[in-house]
């Protein structure tokens, strides 16, 4: 899952991307409106968090500009001011919730994973599918309610694909949204994790998760379960 | 041109110059005319007298007593002349007057013709001339034709216009400057209230004086009257103002000193947990006080209408957005009929602190219906309804009375309630709490 964080205080900005790594996160940072934009428009997002009060290019502004070009991942707002004016201006130029400050990191990291889950299609607050579940906050699978021991990329490839469940994600949208920045680049390498994710969540070989559609991709195919 | 005074100086001066412009042109030309009349009329006479002195002499020609009834004819140089020609312009009698002068013969009229003519000496000199042409019966009874001529130097009547003109415009140019000096006196003193505003607003300015006096003309009265009352809501402001930043200035400090108290121990656990507490006190501070005068919308002497519809429907797709996961049903009545007068960033603090805090309590319904007070005044009530566990009546009051003792308000929610309480104030409203048909609280205020 790729995040932008828009924000111009340097620790606030640099402590918060710290922050979403550690929850699974690859973070991109951008200190001004108009370095914001360029990133929002030009890489690979899966959600944005953007300040309001920028310098160059006022949080309003970009969200307004990401919306008209028809980008739709969420948009989260940070914001000093939280008079419901400044609230419903920010919701109504697209945005889809706002957190104001001063806030603690949970509160972010809870509200991206709502979020994100919500840009998946998922309502409730668990992501059960079949006997699978996965609990984005604490970063966790379970089969048949059982823990299962994942590393950290390993994590992320299930996060992704589930999120997106019954959606066809490609091997380059995976290793775009996935790598940090510097990584070696390439797709042979997801089909290993693909590979070794298959053996720890279906090891005889049984509920068959992940789908590899050849050319295409890989999708998660089981059935969501919708509860509240 | 920034200036009333310079303005009006000159319209004015251009309007005069055009007035006195195209009365100079009238009358000089009027004057001229009755010169030339007159002149005409002399020299007409003048030729008259010319005729009946002459006698048909002998050799054929006409004879002049030597004196001439008119002595200017006699004396050289005197500025009225005449002569005689027989056929062929040749020369028959000259006036003593024209000595040594040569009278151009000019356009000679046939018989029995007479005509004016301007012409001139050889010295330039400007003549009026009034010829004839006459057939003459001598004794022999032979007519032999005959060119009279009388002509008149124009120099005295030119001498005259000019002295004419230079009276004329020096009356008109006195007239003009009294008139341009008067107006500007007028305006002067017409311009002495709007001055006098200057001048006191800058006392404002300065803090030696407190508002603008009384004593002005009946136009000004109105833009006094509210000057004054902007003054005094400027100044209200600003006192509301300072003592804000002065309550958050102080209220911030003994959180501050917690924090700095509880850093000397943050090996001790919990430490995190009691300095986020005193974080969202500092929090719960700061937006108190930030929004109280931004309330002030109830006092500023501008006030706009709300528009409650467009701004509820705004703010409850908002918060649909924000409730996503929960996905209330949020139902929404309007009459049309319903109004607030004020800052609509007031308004939307109101029902947004409602709003949300049914759409957090609420299990799945949430009702916000805006009704007016009044039928013939108007006025808004907005109820927000939520089917939650609803507030017990003692802790509706307790709610009511948070942020009152700001210092002494406990960190963690319902100050959304106080800020309520506060803007419906404002407004000269109330806030009450109550038990709602959806089973949950349900929050009324009203705006009168």
């Amino acid at each position: 899952m790729r995040l932008l964080v828009i924000e111009d205080d340097n620790t606030l900005r640099e402590t918060l991307a710290a922050q979403l790594s550690e929850a699974g996160f690859a973070v991109e940072q951008a200190a001004d409106g108009k370095e914001g934009l360029y990133f929002a428009l030009e890489y690979p997002i899966d959600l944005a968090i953007i300040d309001l009060g920028l310098p160059q290019m006022s949080g309003l502004e970009i969200i307004r500009e990401l919306r008209k070009q028809g980008k739709s991942f969420p948009i989260l707002i940070l914001t000093a001011r939280d008079r419901w004016e400044d609230k419903v201006g920010g919701l109504d130029a697209g945005a889809d919730d706002y957190v104001v400050k001063p806030f603690q990191f949970e509160e972010v990291i809870a509200r991206v994973n709502a979020l994100v889950r919500r840009s998946g299609g998922w309502a409730s607050s668990e992501m059960i599918a079949g006997p699978v579940s996965l609990d984005l906050s604490r970063q966790e699978v379970k089969v048949n309610d059982v823990a299962i021991e994942l590393t950290s990329f390993e994590y992320k490839i299930i996060e992704y694909l589930m999120v997106r469940a019954g959606q066809v994600i490609s091997k380059t949208e995976l290793t775009e949204r996935l790598y940090d920045q510097d990584f070696e680049r390439d797709s042979n390498v997801i089909e290993v994790f693909v590979g070794r994710l298959r053996k720890k969540l279906d090891p005889d070989n049984s509920i068959k998760p992940i789908e590899t559609l050849r050319g295409r991709g890989y999708r998660f195919g089981l059935e969501r379960k919708q509860s509240t | 041109m920034s200036s009333l005074s310079a303005r009006l100086l000159v319209s004015v001066s251009v309007l005069l110059l055009f007035f006195f412009g195209v009365t100079i042109v009238v009358l000089d030309s009027a004057f001229r005319h009755a010169g030339e009349q007159a002149r005409q009329d002399i020299l007409d006479g003048q030729l008259m007298s010319l005729l009946a002195a002459a006698e048909p002499g002998e050799q054929g020609v006409v004879e002049m007593p030597p004196d001439m009834p008119e002595p200017r004819f006699s004396n050289i140089g005197s500025g009225l002349y005449a002569e005689i020609r027989g056929a062929q312009g040749v020369m028959v009698w000259r006036s003593r007057s024209a000595l040594g002068l040569e009278i151009p013969a000019g356009v000679t009229p046939q018989g029995g013709d007479q005509f004016f003519a301007e012409e001139f000496l050889a010295d330039g000199t400007p003549l009026l001339t009034y010829s004839i042409a006459v057939n003459w019966e001598f004794p022999d009874g032979e007519l032999r034709p005959f060119v009279f001529k009388v002509a008149e130097s124009l120099d005295s009547f030119n001498a005259q216009l000019a002295n004419f003109r230079r009276q004329l415009f020096g009356w008109f140019a006195a007239v003009a400057l009294i008139m341009l000096l008067s107006i500007s006196i007028l305006m002067g003193r017409l311009l002495r209230p709007l001055r006098q505003v200057e001048a006191e607003i800058k006392d404002i300015e300065d803090g030696s004086r407190a508002t603008l006096s009384d004593s002005y003309p009946t136009e000004l009265q109105g833009v006094a009257r509210n000057m004054n009352l902007l003054v005094s809501n400027e100044r209200a402001r600003s006192d509301r103002y300072r003592v804000t930043l002065d309550n958050l200035a102080h209220s911030l400090k003994t959180p501050l000193a917690a924090i700095r108290a509880l850093l000397a121990e943050r090996s001790k656990p919990g430490f995190e947990e009691r300095a986020n507490e005193q974080i969202d006190r500092m929090d719960e501070i700061v937006r108190y006080q930030l929004r109280k005068p931004a309330a002030s919308g109830a006092e500023s002497p501008v006030r706009t209408r709300v528009n409650i519809a467009a701004e509820l429907k705004k703010l409850v797709a908002g918060l649909q957005k924000v409730h996503h996961a929960k996905a209330p049903a949020i139902e929404l009545t309007v009459d049309p009929q319903a109004s607030m007068r004020g800052d609509s960033g007031d308004f939307l603090e109101l029902a947004g602190n409602l709003v949300d805090n049914a759409c957090k309590w609420c299990v799945a319904r949430v009702r916000v219906t805006v009704a007016v007070t009044d039928k013939a005044s108007g006025g808004m009530r907005l109820t927000v309804a939520d089917d939650g566990p609803g507030i017990p009546a003692d802790a509706a009051e307790a709610l009511l009375q948070r942020g009152t003792r700001l210092d002494e308000s406990t960190p963690g929610h319902g100050i959304g309630l106080a800020i309520v309480k506060d803007i419906a104030h404002s407004y000269g409203g109330e806030l009450t709490i109550a038990q709602s048909d959806l089973g949950g609280a349900e929050i009324t205020v009203t705006i009168p």
